[in-house]
């Protein structure tokens, strides 16, 4: 991986010392080992802090947005997942393809620190260096040698497209797939499974953790709109209601509803989430629901095939049928 | 005593039933129920729409909210949409948001969708009337609902 990063690092220079984009968006080191965070370079030189490491889960997609709206030219890395979430962003009018060079890398998956945290992998190390799937932590005493798959995020562990679907240049090896897709859903089909009262009290359980910081939205490569229903105060769930309204069901039920049909399931929304909410199994739900009635869809697949609630077929089914009397059948 | 008070309160329990019924068809239908002296529960609130396509997820969920114990959405038969097609994206939107609706624990049969042409009155009341038994069988809804909020 540490190969692979040089090139990284090579080709953002390149790109921005011969005028190729203005901006490069990619990741930067934060406070901590396993702490890397988005960040914009705009010359040559910054660069030299550009990094690819197994903590480069942040999706750099949705930052586009804005640097395109300004008219920059902007070179971006996209993993898989981020990939999904640029076609999105393109279907949904967002960005446009011109102003955008798609820097792609395969993904190996990333680490999920809190899992090294509860392993007690944590105390001491330095740095995590990576060959395929073998972590080797560098710590004061030394260095320690971990299987990678152990601590990947569970998005990685389900991850269907490791490798980006769209992109202008490749700077890896293709990754492969680690499961079936069907393994996605089976935590949805656990839920499903259980009588309303438990569904109620799971689901009131993981609402009333919400603190309303909107970091889910914020994240989320298909909730672009520039006007949010969430932003309007007189909406009544603009904010965490000081008295039991049911403010976050209606939040968390009509966010996932908004983005139905067009969340790629980039688990972006459950990873940001500081309460720790399982955000993603609402939208898989409905991803699951749409591929069982409406026949198979990916959202940011294809930007050109029409998003499954932007469309209809006569022959749709129609599960309200309870009532059959006269009418056009 | 507690018990007894808990089965008057139940005796007394009537439905909150929120119709959103398109102008076009379903909104005629009831009205049709209503000259033909058809007998439907005095608990449906009517709420006219344009099209069976403009109710957003958002209305269904305050409904609940506010106080309804069912929702149901009325428009014209599939085909025959004042609008021509409102009516297919109608039928996709909310048989998503009902199997959500399920998937978060609120009984599924709260909340239907149904085509009620501007001839069914018959129809019209039959869907209120079974909706209100289903909604009956399982009680006041609890769940989703802002606690301020008295009946
Ligand atoms: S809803 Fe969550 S998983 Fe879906 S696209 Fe948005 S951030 Fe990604
Ligand atoms: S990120 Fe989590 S806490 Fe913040 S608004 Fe979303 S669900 Fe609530
Ligand atoms: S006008 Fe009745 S459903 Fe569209």
């Amino acid at each position: 991986m540490e190969k692979i990063a040089a090139a990284v690092r090579e080709r953002a220079k390149r790109a921005l010392a011969t005028g190729e984009v203005d901006r490069v968006f990619a990741w930067k080191r934060g406070e901590f080992w396993y702490d890397v965070t988005p960040a914009v370079f705009e010359t040559a030189d910054e660069t030299d802090e550009l990094l690819w490491d197994s903590f480069c889960v942040a999706n750099l997609s949705k930052y586009l947005t804005g640097a395109v709206r300004q008219g920059f030219k902007v070179g971006v890395f996209v993993k898989g997942c981020d990939a999904l979430a640029f076609n999105q962003l393109l279907q949904d009018n967002r960005i446009s393809r011109e102003n955008v060079r798609l820097f792609g890398l395969p993904c190996p998956g990333m680490v999920d620190p809190e899992k090294l945290k509860k392993a007690k992998r944590y105390r001491g190390v330095r740095a995590v260096a990576r060959a395929g799937d073998v972590l080797a932590l560098q710590g004061k005493h030394g260095e320690q040698q971990v299987e990678a798959p152990a601590y990947l995020y569970d998005k990685c562990l389900v991850c269907r497209h490791p490798n980006p679907v769209v992109y202008d240049e490749l700077l890896a090896e293709p990754q492969p797939v680690r499961t079936p897709d069907s393994d996605r859903f089976a935590l949805v089909n656990e839920l499903e499974a259980m009588s309303a009262e438990e569904k109620f009290l799971f689901w009131q359980e993981q609402f009333d953790k919400c603190i309303r910081c909107n970091a889910c939205r914020n994240i989320c490569p298909a909730c672009s709109c520039e006007k949010c229903i969430f932003d309007n105060g007189e909406s009544g769930v603009a904010a965490k209601a000081n008295a039991d309204s049911c403010e976050e069901q209606f939040f968390h039920l009509i966010r996932a509803y908004h983005v139905a049909g067009r969340c790629v399931d980039c688990g972006e929304c459950s990873r940001v989430c500081p309460a720790g909410i399982p955000l993603h199994l609402l939208n898989r739900k409905i991803i699951k629901d749409i591929q069982a009635i409406y026949g198979d869809y990916e959202a940011g697949l294809d930007p050109n095939v029409p998003a499954p609630l932007a469309t209809y077929r006569l022959d749709d089914a129609d599960p309200f049928d309870g009532h059959q009397k006269g009418g056009k059948k | 005593m507690l018990l007894e008070e808990k089965t008057s309160q139940e005796q007394a329990f009537e439905p909150l039933i929120v119709a959103f019924c398109c102008n076009w068809c379903s909104y005629a239908g009831a009205d049709l129920a209503g000259t033909s002296r058809l007998q439907y529960p005095a608990n449906v609130k009517i709420i006219k729409v344009p099209c069976s396509c403009r109710v957003n997820p958002n209305f269904v969920l305050r409904a609940f909210q506010k106080g309804a114990d069912g929702v149901v959405i009325a428009g014209c038969h599939p085909g025959d949409c004042h609008y021509s097609t409102g009516n297919y994206f109608t039928r996709r939107r909310f048989t998503l948001l009902m199997n959500m609706l399920d998937f978060i624990g609120i009984e599924k049969e709260r909340f239907t969708v149904d085509w009620i042409s501007a001839a069914e009155g018959s129809k019209f009341a039959a869907v209120m009337n079974g909706v209100l038994e289903k909604v009956h069988k399982l009680g006041p809804n609890r769940k989703m609902r802002d606690k301020r909020w008295k009946r």
